[in-house]
C-alpha cells in the first residue's frame, strides 16, 4: 500500500540546514493499523505529511498504491490526495461557520465527479460516527470529540485507501479519545488502512505496528499483538 | 465600491438625460434657428440670464432682418412680461408673450384646441390669447378655455386656443406656463413699449447659419450705430446652442466620471485588502482545503469568486443609490438625468471587473500556499 525507501527531509533557513528525517524506509500494507511514535521533534508529523503528499522529501521515493509520487504535478498530488487519503488532524481543521454535514461534504466538491448521492453518502458517514443527531449543527457548537468524529467522517467520504491521523487525540479528553481510537479500531477492523502519529503510547498501543522514531530514524518497529522486535526496515 | 458604481449610474443617467435634452432642445426650438437676445446672456447654473434690460432691439430690426438678410427664411420677434392673468375668480402670475404668427412655425408651436391668431389679428392689435396647459389647469380649473373672457393685466382677452404642452424648457423655463398674444397687440395695449426681448430667425439650411448670423450682426450694428462700440445683443445659433448646453454639463459629467473612478479604485483597494486580509487568516483553511484535495486553480476561483461577491455586493447597492441619486438630480436639482437598466447594467460590469481585477493577487496568493504551510498557519 505504502512503500518509502530512504525518505530524507532537511529544512533549511537563513542558510541553516536542519535534518528532520535521516533516510527511513518501511513499508505498510493494505489492511494494517500502524502508529508512528515519537517524541515531539523526532520527525514523525513530517514524515506523516510526507506520507500524505502534503509535502515533499529532499530525498527518497514514495510509492503510494504503487503509484510514484516524485513525478506527480501539483494538481495530480491533488487528486492523490482527494482520491486515496483521509486526513484526521490534531486541531480538526473543520469549517467553523459550516455545518457538520457541509464540512463531511468537502472533499466530494473538489472529486473529479460529485456524486448525485454525495448528501446520502455524508450523511451515512456521519452516522457510522455515532453524529446521526449533530448532522445540521455548526462546526463551533459541536464539542472537541464531535469535532474530531466530524473531521474523521470527513476522511471517509472519499472512501480513500487509507486513513493518516496526526495526534487525533492530542485535543481530546479520554472519553473522546477512546471513542475516536474506537472508530479507528472498527475502521481497520473493515479492512481500512490506517497509519496514527502520536506521542502517547497508549493510544499506539492500539495499532498492530508501533514504529517508533528517534532523531529522524526508525529505531523500533513492534508488532503489537506479538510484542516483540522487527528490523523490516 | 457602492459610490463609484452610483457615480456612473449617474454619470450614464446624466449623459442620457443631456442627450436628450439636446435632441429635446433641437425639436423644441425649431430647426436652423438663430436667436438674437436683447443685451448680453450669461450662463448662470447652466441656465441663461439676461444681465439687464436693454431697449436697444426693436420691432424694425426685426424687418430689416426679414428684408436684407439673403439666407434667411422667416423671423419671430417676441416680448415678453410676467403679468398677473384673472378668470372669473381665480388669477394667477404668468408669462405673457407677444409674438408674431410667424412664431408658431419658427417655435414649432402646435395648438391642442380652438385656433391660431392670425397676422390680421396681429396687425389690428386684437386682444385674442392662447394659453398653455398649465394655464389650463391652474385658471380654467382644467375646464375648455377657447371663447373664454380672460383679463391680462387690467385688459380683457379672448381665449381662442390652447397651446401642445412642450414642458420645461433648457433653462427651466415652463413652457406651458404661459399665454401667447400678439405682439403688436403686447406693444400697444398691454406693456405698451416699443423695444422688444428676442427675435427667432430660421434660416433656409444649416449650412447657412454661420454666414446668417455673420449677416445679422452685422445689420444690428449697423441699425444700431454701434462703430466701435462692442454688441448691444447677443446672437446665438443652434449649433453654438447646443454646444452651451453641453458644455454646461459637461463640467458637472467630468466631476461625476472623477468620482466614479476615484471610487471604484478606492473599493477596488478596499476589496485588495479584504480579500488579502481573508487570505492571512484563512491560510489553515486553505491548507485543509488542499488537504482534501483542492487543486491551486480551485483555491484561486474560490478567492475570486468571493472578491466578486463582495464586488457585487457593493455594485448593487451603489446601482440603487445611483437610481435614487439620479431621479434626485432630476427632480429636486433640475439636472437633466434618465434612470437607465443599461447604466445599471454599466455600474454592475465596472464593479465586477474592479473585483476581478484586484482580487487577482489575493487569489493568486491563496493558490500559491503550499498545503503544508497553510495548515501549520497560526
Amino acid at each position: 500500500m505504502i512503500k518509502i525507501k530512504n525518505i530524507k527531509k532537511t529544512y533549511t533557513k537563513a542558510s541553516v540546514s536542519t535534518p528532520v528525517l535521516r533516510g527511513i524506509s518501511l513499508s505498510i500494507q493494505r489492511g494494517e493499523y500502524v502508529a508512528i511514535m515519537g517524541t515531539s521533534g523526532t520527525g514523525k508529523s513530517t514524515l506523516m505529511n510526507i506520507l500524505g503528499c502534503l509535502d515533499k522529501p529532499t530525498n527518497g521515493q514514495l510509492e503510494l498504491d504503487g503509484v510514484d509520487v516524485h513525478g506527480l504535478d501539483d494538481d495530480a498530488l491533488s487528486a492523490l490526495r482527494n482520491k486515496k487519503i483521509g486526513f484526521v488532524f490534531q486541531q480538526f481543521f473543520l469549517l467553523e461557520r459550516t455545518t457538520a454535514l457541509d464540512n463531511v461534504l468537502l472533499p466530494l466538491i473538489y472529486a473529479e465527479k460529485y456524486p448525485v448521492d454525495a448528501v446520502k453518502r455524508a450523511k451515512k458517514t456521519l452516522v457510522s460516527v455515532g453524529l446521526e443527531d449533530r448532522m445540521e449543527y455548526l462546526a463551533s457548537e459541536l464539542s472537541g470529540g464531535e469535532q474530531q468524529r466530524v473531521a474523521i467522517a470527513r476522511a471517509l467520504i472519499n472512501d480513500p485507501d487509507v486513513i493518516l491521523a496526526d495526534e487525533p487525540t492530542g485535543n481530546l479528553d479520554s472519553k473522546s479519545t477512546n471513542e475516536v481510537l474506537e472508530i479507528f479500531s472498527r475502521l481497520n477492523q473493515e479492512g481500512r488502512t490506517i497509519v496514527v502519529v502520536t506521542h502517547d503510547r497508549a493510544v499506539a498501543e492500539h495499532a498492530q505496528r508501533i514504529l517508533e522514531l528517534k532523531d529522524g530514524q526508525i529505531i523500533n518497529s513492534v508488532a503489537n499483538s506479538k510484542l516483540k522486535n522487527s528490523s523490516d526496515h | 465600491m457602492a459610490i463609484g458604481v452610483a457615480a456612473v449610474v449617474v454619470m450614464v443617467s446624466m449623459g442620457r438625460g443631456i442627450q436628450k435634452r439636446v435632441l429635446d432642445m433641437i425639436h423644441d426650438m425649431g430647426t436652423n434657428l438663430i436667436v438674437v437676445n436683447a443685451g448680453h446672456i450669461t450662463l448662470v447654473g447652466g441656465r441663461e440670464r439676461q444681465s439687464a434690460i436693454v431697449t436697444t432691439l426693436r420691432p424694425g430690426d426685426s424687418d430689416a432682418i426679414q428684408d436684407h438678410c439673403a439666407f434667411v427664411t422667416e423671423v419671430a420677434p417676441e416680448t415678453s412680461r410676467k403679468m398677473n392673468v384673472q378668470w372669473e375668480s381665480e388669477n394667477l402670475m404668468t408669462d405673457v408673450v407677444g409674438v408674431t404668427p410667424a412664431a408658431f412655425q419658427v417655435r414649432n408651436i402646435k395648438i391642442e384646441m380652438g385656433r391660431y391668431f392670425d397676422s390680421a389679428e396681429n396687425d389690428t392689435a386684437r386682444r385674442v390669447a392662447l394659453v398653455g396647459s398649465v394655464i389650463v389647469e391652474k385658471l380654467f380649473n382644467a375646464e375648455d378655455p377657447v371663447g373664454h373672457r380672460i383679463r391680462i393685466g387690467q385688459a380683457p382677452f379672448e381665449v381662442v386656443g390652447v397651446m401642445k404642452a412642450k414642458g420645461v424648457d433648457a433653462n427651466g423655463v415652463d413652457r406651458d406656463d404661459r399665454i401667447l398674444i400678439p405682439i403688436k397687440t403686447a406693444m400697444r395695449r398691454l406693456v405698451r413699449t416699443t423695444y422688444i426681448q428676442k427675435i427667432h430667425i430660421q434660416v433656409a439650411h444649416s449650412g447657412h447659419l454661420q454666414r446668417a448670423e455673420k449677416e445679422i450682426r452685422e445689420l444690428l450694428r449697423e441699425r444700431h450705430r454701434l462703430w466701435d462700440k462692442p454688441d448691444d445683443f447677443t446672437i446665438q445659433n443652434q449649433a453654438t446652442l447646443v454646444q452651451t448646453e453641453k458644455e454646461s454639463t459637461r463640467t458637472l459629467t467630468l466631476l461625476v466620471a472623477s468620482v466614479a473612478a476615484i471610487s471604484l479604485l478606492v473599493g477596488g483597494i478596499g476589496i485588495l485588502a479584504v480579500m488579502l486580509t481573508a487570505c492571512r487568516e484563512r491560510r489553515r483553511e486553505i491548507g485543509l482545503r488542499r488537504a482534501v484535495g483542492a487543486r491551486r486553480r480551485d483555491i484561486r476561483t474560490q478567492f475570486l469568486l468571493e472578491s466578486l461577491i463582495i464586488a457585487g455586493l457593493g455594485g448593487f447597492f451603489g446601482a440603487a443609490l445611483g437610481m435614487l441619486s439620479a431621479f434626485l438630480a432630476s427632480k429636486v436639482g433640475g439636472w437633466p438625468a434618465i434612470e437607465s437598466w443599461d447604466a445599471i447594467g454599466l455600474g454592475l460590469i465596472l464593479s465586477a471587473i474592479v473585483g476581478l481585477i484586484f482580487g487577482i493577487y489575493p487569489a493568486s496568493k491563496a493558490a500559491a500556499l503550499e498545503p503544508i504551510e497553510a495548515l501549520r498557519a497560526e
